[in-house]
């Protein structure tokens, strides 16, 4: 028997572990299923109760089970947000499975390289062409397959994901149950979060850190239902919001705070009671634009992968700081925001300047109040580089060269000097540049060159891409 | 009628303040989603888009194009 399976189980002899024989409870059951079976836990186009996903679940758990997944083996689930995700998920995890993220847009070179390296038992896939752009959950048909060349689990991670790969080479991140059922209890810890009885509209992936905790998790743990919009435009969000009485917290990234912002007149929507996002900081013309127009605090979180949620500000009342989740020991050390975690999260990986001595290295640049326990970011440490001995923040200079008029969007890299990458469509702002950006910035933090093109690479998950090799490549 | 492209580049224009000039013929993600909102609301209708057509539909031409097949002449 399995650490992980002795870990999690309950021991026979447990009263609730027992229906009709052969039914083990496990976290999944403790944890996500609680709560009357009639009650709608998710909204996926339809109203979906509990008593609805336990037998999606059941029926996914058989069909793995008949792969010969049990306890310490190992899924890879290739699918976009959908029911079948969750339920896959469930069901694996209920088996006493390790779970490998897989995000559905990957391509299939990505996709491959990934099953190399993780050496799943079983991969679980949607059939057929995908439907429609900008949706935000799908109805798929999914497929499971097994690989002859799958590996049992080599450690006791829950789940498995694979950084985005916007700074440096991709990393295998692995977070245990216990590791989650902490982050689910340290929600529901935070003032301001959704209740019991309430209702989230979730326009993040559920295959990503703040989707899948802070949305799916949460709320199944919470009693608190989790709608997710049909499409990622305002028409389908608003009227999902608008549908029903419950309470509604709507929960995204800076891009959807752009695009409800940009609504002159909203509906008026009596239920909302916040939205809240993660990710960088928004403008702050934004973030009044969207606070006016919608009347409800505009909410902040910060957190990774390795570790789930780590601050917050969710009534918008600390902005750019957040407070600390609680139970997490969040402090910083020469400048760089570290984290206590027993173990390493990452896989295949010994990098002290990741993980050292049970602490977390963020390589976020920030500060933590004496005073007040705030946390502010101030950017990534790892973009700051050494110019002839004088230490430069390339997010300043990004900052900076963004904040010009006419720049939409920039992302400024170190190849053996300085070099920035500019949307600028208007050719007379672009020309303006240099000047502009002589005035800001000192000599030695100045670009050597800025490279004006038409759209900047983005990763899957819409991410900056700040690798050179690729950015050379963008037009 | 769907949109000429003179309208479509309105449209786009409305999102970030921006004069028509500033809209670039190649779209992202933001600004077709902003596009597809426009649209909805000035026609009244759903636009139920598959991939080929979102993908389709990463430049001015050929968001005009798409539209003119998709929306009720």
């Amino acid at each position: 028997m399995s650490l992980w399976h002795s870990k999690f189980r309950y021991t026979a002899g447990d009263a609730s572990n027992r229906n009709g024989g052969n039914f083990v409870s496990t976290w999944v059951d403790r944890t996500l299923f609680v709560g009357p079976d009639d009650e709608t836990c998710l909204h996926v186009g339809a109203p979906i109760s509990r008593a609805e996903l336990r037998r999606e679940v059941e029926q996914r758990q058989a069909v793995l089970e008949g792969l010969g997944v049990s306890s310490g083996g190992t899924v890879a689930l290739r699918l976009p947000p959908s029911l079948a995700y969750v339920a896959n998920l469930l069901a694996a995890w209920r088996l006493g499975a390790q779970v490998s993220l897989l995000d559905h847009r990957l391509t299939q070179y990505e996709v491959d390289q990934a099953l190399a390296r993780l050496e799943p038992q079983v991969v679980v896939s949607a059939e057929g062409t995908l439907p429609g752009g900008l949706r935000a959950f799908y109805v798929v048909t999914d497929v499971a397959a097994r690989r002859d060349s799958g590996r049992p689990s080599e450690t006791e991670h829950a789940v498995i994901q694979l950084s985005s790969g916007s700074t440096g080479p991709s990393k295998v991140i692995g977070r245990t149950a216990s590791n989650l059922i902490e982050e689910i209890a340290r929600y529901t810890k935070i003032d301001g979060v959704p209740q019991p009885g309430e209702r989230v509209v979730l326009m993040a992936s559920v295959v990503h850190v703040l989707g899948l905790v802070g949305g799916l998790l949460y709320c199944l743990h919470a009693g608190t239902e989790l709608a997710i919009p049909e499409r990622l435009t305002v028409d389908s969000i608003l009227k999902l919001v608008a549908s029903s009485d419950k309470r509604t917290t709507m929960l995204g990234v800076p891009f959807h705070i752009e695009l409800l912002a940009s609504v002159e007149n909203p509906p008026e929507l009596p239920q909302l009671a916040r939205m809240t996002t993660g990710g960088e900081l928004v403008r702050s013309e934004v973030w009044q634009r969207f606070t006016s127009r919608y009347g409800v605090p505009l909410g902040n979180m910060y957190g990774m992968t390795e570790v789930g949620v780590i601050a917050t500000d969710l009534f918008g009342e600390n902005r750019p700081s957040l407070m600390p989740a609680p139970g997490l020991n969040v402090a910083e050390d020469e400048g760089e925001i570290v984290i206590e975690m027993a173990h390493s999260p990452y896989l295949g990986l010994s990098d002290p300047s990741r993980w050292a001595d049970g602490f977390l290295r963020t390589k976020d640049a920030g500060t933590v109040s004496a005073s007040t326990g705030l946390l502010t970011i101030h950017g990534r440490l790892d973009s700051q580089v050494s110019v002839g001995g004088l230490k430069v923040d390339l997010t300043e200079v990004e900052h900076t060269l963004a904040a010009l008029p006419g720049v939409e969007n920039a992302v400024v890299v170190y190849d053996n000097g300085i070099e920035a990458y500019a949307v600028v469509p208007d050719p007379t702002d672009a020309a303006a540049l240099e000047t502009l950006l002589a005035q800001r910035l000192a000599a030695y933090k100045r670009p050597r060159a800025i490279h004006v093109v038409e759209q900047l690479p983005r990763t899957a998950t819409g991410k900056l891409v700040r690798a050179q090799s690729v950015l050379k490549t963008a037009k | 009628m769907s949109p000429a492209r003179d309208e479509v580049i309105t449209m786009l224009a409305s999102y970030g303040d921006r004069t028509p000039e500033q809209v670039r013929e190649k779209l992202d993600s933001l600004e077709l989603a902003w596009l597809i909102h426009q649209v909805e609301q000035r026609y009244n209708a759903v636009l139920d888009l598959d991939d080929d057509q979102i993908v389709e539909m990463s430049t001015v031409d050929g968001a005009v194009s798409v539209l003119s097949k998709v929306l009720p002449q």
